[in-house]
């Protein structure tokens, strides 16, 4: 089996992730994937794009996403650039298990949630100025 | 994503939410959902067997709410959850502050309790 290559261009605007989620969900149905593995590519997706749209402008710049998904027969290769901040996500520690509601952070979970989704996670800050992030999914016996 | 809105049982609201809690899906049902609860200090089970998909965002509104009910009386239940939602929920350990039950009869015994 031969892999699949996408790459997926958009915006880093709310309306941009929109339309980049919608084309990373037609090429996993392309590629016919499902259950854990395919739920944890959409998961580092929507986690990484949602992150980068937030917290990627400086002082009110454009944002340009790109995303490559490679489907191979044993894992899932998500690969994100942009020109945001930069933003290591290997350096960024789980959040400590909520002792109570009423003390439980709302945040700081994305990251977390991409770290277990994830078999690797390799990151890059180019010499042009951009984040490179390439995460690995893994296909058989994929759990979160 | 959509929202339904069930009979109340002995004083439990029943809400069925369907679809994906993504960002924009919670972004959509954020507001009408935090807005037919939190007012009536409801005591309320969710039921999340048709929601696909959950991410950060949807873990962090489920928070919110059930916080928001917590300090008025009220209380937060989700209930069936499909297995790999319910893993997002065991990673975060959300399960571990709002109570997830496996049906219906033990969501509404946990609302009540």
């Amino acid at each position: 089996m031969q892999s699949r290559r996408v790459e997926i261009r958009f915006p880093g605007t709310h309306h941009g992730f929109a339309q980049g989620f919608a084309r990373l969900l037609g090429a996993l149905d392309a590629a016919g994937l499902e259950g854990a593995s395919r739920y944890n590519a959409e998961l580092v997706f929507e986690e990484i794009v949602d992150n980068i749209v937030s917290h990627g402008a400086v002082d009110g710049s454009e944002l340009e996403v790109r995303v490559t998904l490679e489907v191979r027969p044993d894992s899932i290769i998500l690969t994100f650039d942009d020109n945001g901040v930069p933003f290591d996500p290997r350096g960024i520690p789980d959040p400590e298990p909520p002792k109570s509601l009423e003390q439980a952070r709302i945040g700081g979970f994305g990251v977390m949630l991409v770290r277990r989704a994830a078999h690797s996670l390799d990151y890059l800050r180019t010499a042009g100025g951009r984040n490179l992030l390439t995460v690995q999914v893994e296909r058989a016996g994929a759990t979160l | 994503m959509q929202l339904q809105l069930g009979d109340t049982v002995d004083g439990v609201l029943t809400v069925s939410l369907i679809g994906r809690l993504d960002t924009p899906g919670v972004d959509e049902i954020e507001t009408p959902l935090t807005a037919h609860l939190a007012p009536r200090a409801a005591r309320a089970m969710i039921d999340l067997s048709q929601v696909t998909f959950i991410g950060s965002g949807g873990i962090r509104m489920f928070i919110t709410i059930a916080r928001a009910l917590g300090r008025r009386g009220g209380k937060l239940v989700l209930y069936s959850a499909q297995p790999l939602v319910a893993q997002v929920f065991d990673t975060t350990s959300l399960n571990t502050i709002v109570p997830v039950c496996a049906d219906a009869t033990a969501a509404a015994a946990a609302a009540r309790g």
